[in-house]
């Protein structure tokens, strides 16, 4: 313990919807893993009980652990939390007189069919929109008005405004305020005054602006986005405040770093002021996690997928680029923050099987038993058969192996449910009918992936693939190789996927400015545009600590053809400030990735290109130590394997011996041939026929597939 | 009421004829005609709601009421020579 | 079949679909394309029946399957892999010469084995009036180029003489050139996808998953039908055109398991482009056939095998060569949809297990407003205001209609952001909300409409050209359901400031109702109308139908929608018979008011002695 004493932990913690993670490492360790249940509302007490089952990793007690910590990384759900359960403050908006119905009518029919599956959509008649945030009756329009170039066309009239503020604070005892005005990313005088009107005027209201929240086009989207800030803002600022407190107390003396759903980290200070931000930030620290191995891998196109109990996620990693959501929505709700790209399915492991009633077709989710009751197999009163189910009667699952052997799986409670229910109705055997529901459920997985990529113009063939969660590993051997990916990684960290992405996240400002510009337009208007936000970035860095050389800046722009909707964020190569020749080079490289994006002949250059946004990624790279290579051993596994059992193998198209493994027992360098089972603690790693399976000095499994 | 349903205010009863699902109160056999038996209220579309409707001046709102309890059983717009719309339910 | 392969396959068609929807929005990059979702993309078995529909603009689903009908009796033996033809004539399967077909046929191994199709509204096809929505053209002749059948693609290979003709016949032809190069890029995107599956599955077992989904599709409907009772049942819908009446009237008889929508006595056609064609009609009821009988049925030709239609030749539902069309969709195409919708609700309503699934009429009038000009940056700017699909919900049995809440044939449409638009086109919004007292009165109220408000701004020629297709100024198009009331009428007002203005009058800047405006307000309903200096239009379109008896609403929603400006205090007591005292509901006089009310019904004479 004694040569321990001088270690300086890193540690990452995500709060998930069912279970909070934990992965802690220091230089010359290993990375170690722990998990706990979540507690909402109180998610502290699971933070701390995740942490300490990676601190008796080590032989430490939490405090002991938290004394000696140097980083403390967190991400969480609290606030799509807030919006899943409503409970949030009680939001009033100010807006501009004449459109304050824009945030109730949600761009007409979009609010009713956005974030429904295909087959919501094609029921007009059962859909409606959910209940606005923020009711009609707590909405105050003022006369004030600004147009399409940022000029006022009608003053601000400030006693309306003290006059809309008292009413909504006394008749309708709001708590959080959201003000938002048409054009007011262009000119935002009106907003701001406002904002000082209701400081003044009723000082306790928590106030969100939509020219600082969200200073982008897009009068309803904007509306949107400021409203849920408002609404979850003190609930999220009370969060971040409160564990900063208790780490505080129990030992932890360094700064709390929050992820935000760009997928980089802010200062708890800031981050309590920007609720909207942590929305989604789980899966987004997912794909920066995977974006991290794949640097360790020497790999740069990346097709992330986590699959854990009832959705799959997938997100795409390209050249070591990130996509960013075009149209993000937390429950049905629309908000525009810079938010990494993850699309998700319904699919999981608790999914429910189930025969369509009218036609008997047999279909796998979206329907899900959850944790409880969960799937038949784990005896907690699940009654529907589940993806899990079929993969213990397909072989995969070993019921005297699961989660460490910790829960004994009922296998015969399984096989008879699916029986009744699936195999029965279709006139299959079991083992027929497994595979079957099997072969969907991986279909419906490489159609999504397909999909997904496609929308970027981009083929899965040049990609690697990643699985993340507790179930990909059972089916991404199928999918992957229909798929036809160059290969794939369960990584070592596969179950706590989000919280490994922690660990390698940086602390990330995003500044943006909307403006209109031809192109090509003169350097030096563009670097005129960039320069306060340079000068704002760079000064917030500095305060944080960070050194100039642990500074970076990058620019990029959105581009886009004229009389055309869709912009594409390039990046400016070689970073600011620009001259003219780079000025040429930023519309050739918008040419290229348009191009590559909506596919060949797409481009459209009669009506000119235009600039419409201008951004600054602002990067603190935050020091941490290297996550350590362990010495490769010699290929055999014989020395983990632990039996041999019947399963399904694809190649075969029915059951067939395979070898079976324990992960705890493989060495760095082992080289597994398919068909095999590997179980780990958590999860269960399917190598099929013709692949084989190699254990790496990280201890990722990585797959080839022949 | 009981009955089978015909429509959203209409059933047909045991002994085969048109009825009120609200009262009861009949209105002729099943599989004929029915808004003959009903009472009728005739007004330009204008008076049917507020402000939005005022241009509808040639336009009629027909309603058509229950002669046992008042209910509304069912409406048309109609131009004032055309005749009620006929719906036969055959259950 | 076997089940898991007929699932697998089934759901991969769906996705075929998908990618070749996004491709072609990818290429497009036009808003109608991108916002308004005004586009269709669907696959068709080797003889051209629908495999399997997509979710864009419904009226398409089955006049594409036409399309590829011709193609296939035109071009017999001329029918090679890598073609693609071009069909926009409405008198062979198009809903208006705009909406271009792009058909292509899918090979394996040499083989015809299915069709892509797909359409968009292109930026402009060379009739009178640009954009194509042409209220003053009096025949087809006058709405733009119009081909019954042409190959644009012959193996792989643009038709550089075909294509250079088409463009020389449209205003911005790289506009519509894009359009069409979309409409290639997706047809590409489903044969690729389509030949993989082939390669996968084989091609008899594709062929026999989509024989076998084409006939679940049809053994499910024919099921859904048997529950429903058999009659006969009417609806009648008006519209208004410079001073036109034209009636479309739907008797639609189920019998056993089988439909028929029978348009007899419908009005003959009209002078002016409104009319549909044969297969506008026979599109334009399974527009909301679909969603409503078959939410849950795969789109495709087994819907189609139980239903038939009877059109009469040279009505306004079947107009004669060489009757104008160009305003067919958002024309009679509309009545169609409406009267179908009824027809169907009320059919829905006679059963104890389907009643939930009706509705009231969405949007009945589908108002449009297209604009043409130059905008603010001196650039062309053609286009379609996309509050047309902003839209006002039907009420339902079990809830009121969605306030601005869209239509049924299009189920994903949408409208822009008031910031979105004033950035293309030279205006300034007044004003833009959910208009009070719109929706139809009901048990469950239909939804209300959007009512807006527009200026010219910083126009480089002074203003901007609109064209109005107004109908529905007169005639409440929103039909109401077991009682509901029809939702209001729409409304187009002509606010003429700059007289005003030239009378010395102080024109109000910012009103924020057409109250507040200045000028006179013309009504207006038809042509091509300038929006200069310092005039204003303004529109209002229809709300939703209501449902049930006005009288039977809980007076707590009463309550809820007048506190929410929804529904005016002077409604709530007139029509819900709801008295409001201090902002609450008072109890006794509500009750005493609705007393009153159905006093005065029991007063009405019998409806015999009126007919
Ligand atoms: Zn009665």
């Amino acid at each position: 313990m004694s040569e321990r004493s001088g270690t300086r932990y890193v540690v990452a913690t995500d709060v998930g919807g069912t279970c909070t993670d934990a992965v802690l490492f220091a230089a010359g360790e290993p990375v170690r893993l722990g998990k706990a249940l979540s507690t909402p509302p109180d998610f502290a007490d699971g933070v701390l009980a995740a942490v300490g089952t990676a601190a008796d990793d080590i032989g430490l007690a939490t405090d002991a652990l938290l004394a000696r910590t140097a980083l403390f990384m967190h991400g969480s759900t609290v606030v799509d939390n807030t919006l899943f359960t409503r409970s949030g403050a009680r939001t009033g908006l100010i807006t501009t007189e004449g459109f304050e119905d824009t945030l109730v009518i949600t761009r007409g029919a979009y609010g009713r069919w956005a974030g429904l599956t295909e087959d919501g959509i094609k029921h007009p008649v059962a859909t409606d929109r959910a209940p606005p945030l923020v009711p009609r009756a707590k909405t105050r329009g003022v006369p004030e008005r600004v147009d399409y170039k940022g000029a006022v066309l009608r003053a601000l009239d400030e006693d309306a405004v003290r006059q809309a503020i008292r009413s909504l604070v006394e008749d309708e005892e709001i708590e959080a305020l959201a003000v938002s005005f048409l054009w007011s990313f262009y000119n935002a005088s009106h907003e701001q005054r406002v904002g000082d009107l209701i400081r003044e005027v009723a000082p306790d209201v928590y106030v969100t602006l939509s020219s600082e929240i969200a200073p982008v086009p897009g009068e309803y989207e904007r509306a949107s986005t400021t409203v849920i800030n408002a609404y979850a803002g003190r609930i999220a600022s009370d969060y971040i405040t409160s564990l900063q407190a208790l780490l505080r107390g129990r030992g932890y003396g360094g700064p709390l770093l929050v992820m935000q759903g760009y997928g980089g980290l802010l200062p708890a200070e800031e981050a309590a002021e920007r609720a909207v931000g942590m929305l989604e930030c789980g899966p987004a620290a997912g794909v920066i996690g995977s974006r991290h191995l794949g640097r360790l891998m020497e790999d740069d196109d990346i097709i992330a997928c986590d699959m854990g109990g009832t959705t799959f996620k997938v997100g795409v990693i390209q050249g070591g680029a990130i996509d960013y959501a075009r149209e993000p929505m937390v429950d049905r709700y629309h908000y525009v923050a810079p938010k990494i790209e993850v699309v998700s399915i319904g699919a999981g492991g608790g999914s429910i099987v189930a025969l369509d009633p009218a036609t008997g077709v047999p279909g796998v989710g979206p329907a899900s038993a959850g944790a409880r009751p969960g799937p038949v197999c784990y005896g907690l009163g699940g009654a529907e058969p589940t993806l899990t189910d079929v993969m213990l009667l397909v072989g995969y699952m070993d019921p005297g192996t699961f989660l460490g052997g910790t829960i004994a799986l009922d296998a015969e409670a399984a096989r008879r449910v699916f029986v009744e229910k699936v195999a029965q109705p279709l006139g299959m055997s079991v083992e027929e009918a497994a595979i079957g529901i099997y072969r969907i459920a991986a279909a419906q997985i490489t159609d999504l992936i397909h999909e997904i990529t496609v929308e970027r113009g981009l083929d899965p063939r040049d990609f690697v693939l990643h699985a993340f969660g507790g179930t990909c590993g059972l089916l991404c051997g199928v999918f992957g190789a229909e798929l036809g990916v160059r290969r794939i990684v369960v990584p070592y960290t596969a179950s706590v996927n989000a919280a490994f992405g922690l660990l390698s996240a940086d602390i990330v400002h995003e500044y943006t400015v909307t403006k209109t510009l031809p192109m090509p337009s003169p350097a030096a208007e563009i670097n005129e545009i960039y320069a306060p936000m340079v000068a704002r970035a760079r000064d917030q860095l500095a305060a944080e600590g960070f050194a100039d050389d642990a500074i970076a800046l990058d620019w990029s722009i959105d581009l886009r053809y004229g009389r055309q909707v869709h912009e594409v964020t390039t990046p400016v190569a070689g970073g600011g400030p620009m001259d003219d020749d780079a000025v040429g080079r930023l519309a050739a490289d918008f040419e290229a990735l348009y191009e590559r994006k909506f596919g060949k002949g797409s481009a459209y250059r009669a009506a000119g290109m235009e600039m419409t946004m201008f951004r600054l990624t602002a990067r603190g790279m935050v020091e941490r130590p290297r996550i350590e290579r362990a010495a490769l051993d010699g290929s055999d596994p014989g020395a983990a394997q632990i039996g041999k059992r019947d399963i399904f193998v694809e190649a075969e198209g029915g059951f067939a011996p395979a070898d079976i493994y324990d992960f705890e027992r493989l060495s760095p360098g082992n080289v597994i041939a398919g068909p095999a089972v590997i179980h780990t603690p958590i999860t269960t790693i399917v190598v099929q026929a013709g692949q084989s399976g190699r254990m790496d000095a990280y201890r990722n499994i990585s797959i080839e597939l022949g | 009421m009981s009955g089978k349903r015909i429509s959203a205010t209409l059933v047909v009863n045991e002994d085969r004829a048109i009825a009120c699902a609200a009262c009861g109160h009949t209105l002729g056999p099943a599989g004929a005609p029915w808004k003959d038996h009903a009472r009728l209220d005739e007004q330009p579309m204008q008076g049917a709601g507020g402000n939005p409707y005022t241009n509808a001046e040639r336009v009629l709102l027909r309603r058509f009421f229950c002669p046992g309890c008042g209910a509304l059983l069912d409406t048309e717009s109609a131009l004032a020579d055309d005749p009620f719309l006929t719906d036969i339910v055959r259950v | 079949m076997d089940p898991i392969t007929f699932s697998i396959i089934r759901h991969r068609l769906f996705r075929v679909i998908d990618e070749a929807v996004i491709t072609l929005k990818h290429v497009s990059g036009s808003a109608i394309t991108n916002e308004g979702h005004d586009l269709m993309v669907s696959l068709y078995r080797a003889d051209g029946s629908l495999l399997m529909g997509g979710v864009g603009f419904l009226h398409h689903l089955t006049s594409a399957a036409e399309a590829c009908k011709a193609v296939i009796r035109r071009f017999e033996g001329d029918i090679g892999e890598g073609d693609v033809f071009l069909t926009n004539c409405p008198y062979t399967a198009a809903l208006h010469t705009s909406d271009i077909y792009l058909v292509a046929p899918i090979h394996h191994e040499g083989r015809l084995v299915a069709w892509s199709a797909c359409f968009v509204h292109v930026y402009d096809i060379g009739a009178m009036v640009p954009g194509g929505f042409s209220p003053d053209s009096r025949d087809i002749f006058t709405e733009g180029f119009s081909s019954p059948g042409i190959k644009l693609v012959e193996g792989g290979e643009m038709r550089r003489d075909v294509m250079d003709t088409l463009l020389n016949m449209v205003r911005a032809p790289e506009m519509v050139a894009l359009d069409l190069s979309s409409m290639i890029a997706a047809n590409n995107v489903a044969r690729e996808r389509m030949g993989a599956l082939i390669e996968k599955y084989g091609a008899d077992a594709v062929d026999e998953a989509c024989g076998a989904l084409v006939d679940q599709s049809e053994t499910l409907l024919r099921k859904r039908l048997r529950e429903l009772p058999d009659g006969r049942w009417e609806a009648r819908q008006y519209f208004d055109i410079e001073g036109e009446t034209c009636r479309v009237l739907l008797a639609m008889t189920k019998e056993g398991d089988e439909l028929t929508f029978d348009f007899t006595g419908s009005s003959p056609q009209s002078h002016y482009g409104i009319n549909c064609t044969y297969w506008a009609s026979w599109g334009g009821f399974f527009a909301p056939l679909f969603p409503l009988l078959c939410y849950d049925i795969t789109w495709n030709d087994g819907v189609l095998r139980p239903i038939r239609m009877i059109a009469p030749e040279g009505s306004v539902v079947n107009c004669t060569r060489p009757a104008p069309v160009s305003l067919a969709t958002v024309g009679t195409i509309q009545s169609v949809n409406n009267a179908a919708c009824t027809c169907i609700a009320k059919m829905l309503s006679a059963s104890e297990k389907y009643a939930e699934e009706a509705t009231a009429v969405w949007h009945g009038s589908h108002f449009a407003i297209f604009m043409f000009g130059l905008n603010q940056r001196r650039q062309e700017a053609i286009g379609i205001l996309t509050e047309t699909f902003g839209g006002a919900g039907g009420a339902r049995t079990w809830a009121d209609g969605i306030d601005v809440g869209g239509e049924i044939p299009n189920p994903i449409g949408r409208m822009a952001n008031v910031e979105t638009t004033e950035a293309t086109f030279p205006v300034r919004y007044l004003f833009r909300r959910a208009r009070p007292d719109t929706g139809g009165p009901g048990r469950w109220r239909g939804g209300n409409a959007l009512e807006f408000a527009l200026v010219q701004h910083d126009s480089p020629e002074g203003g901007i050209n609109y064209v109005v297709s107004g109908k529905g100024t007169e005639f409440s198009m929103s039909e109401g359901l077991g009682g509901g009331y029809a939702g209001a009428p729409c409304a187009y007002r002509w606010v003429h400031n700059n007289r005003a203005s030239e009378a010395g009058r102080n024109v109000n800047p910012f009103p924020t109702s057409l109250d507040e405006m200045t000028g006179e307000a013309e009504t207006i309903s038809w042509g091509v109308f300038p929006l200069k200096g310092e005039d204003a239009l303004y529109v209002r379109s229809d709300g939703g139908g209501g449902f049930g008896d006005p009288l039977e609403r809980e007076p707590a929603r009463v309550q809820a929608d007048v506190e929410a400006g929804m529904v005016s205090a002077e409604v709530a007591a007139a029509v819900y018979g709801v008295v409001m005292a201090n902002g609450t509901v008072d109890e006794g006089a509500t009750a005493a008011r609705r007393e009153t009310l159905r006093a005065a019904r029991l007063a009405a004479p019998v409806a015999a002695a009126a007919e």
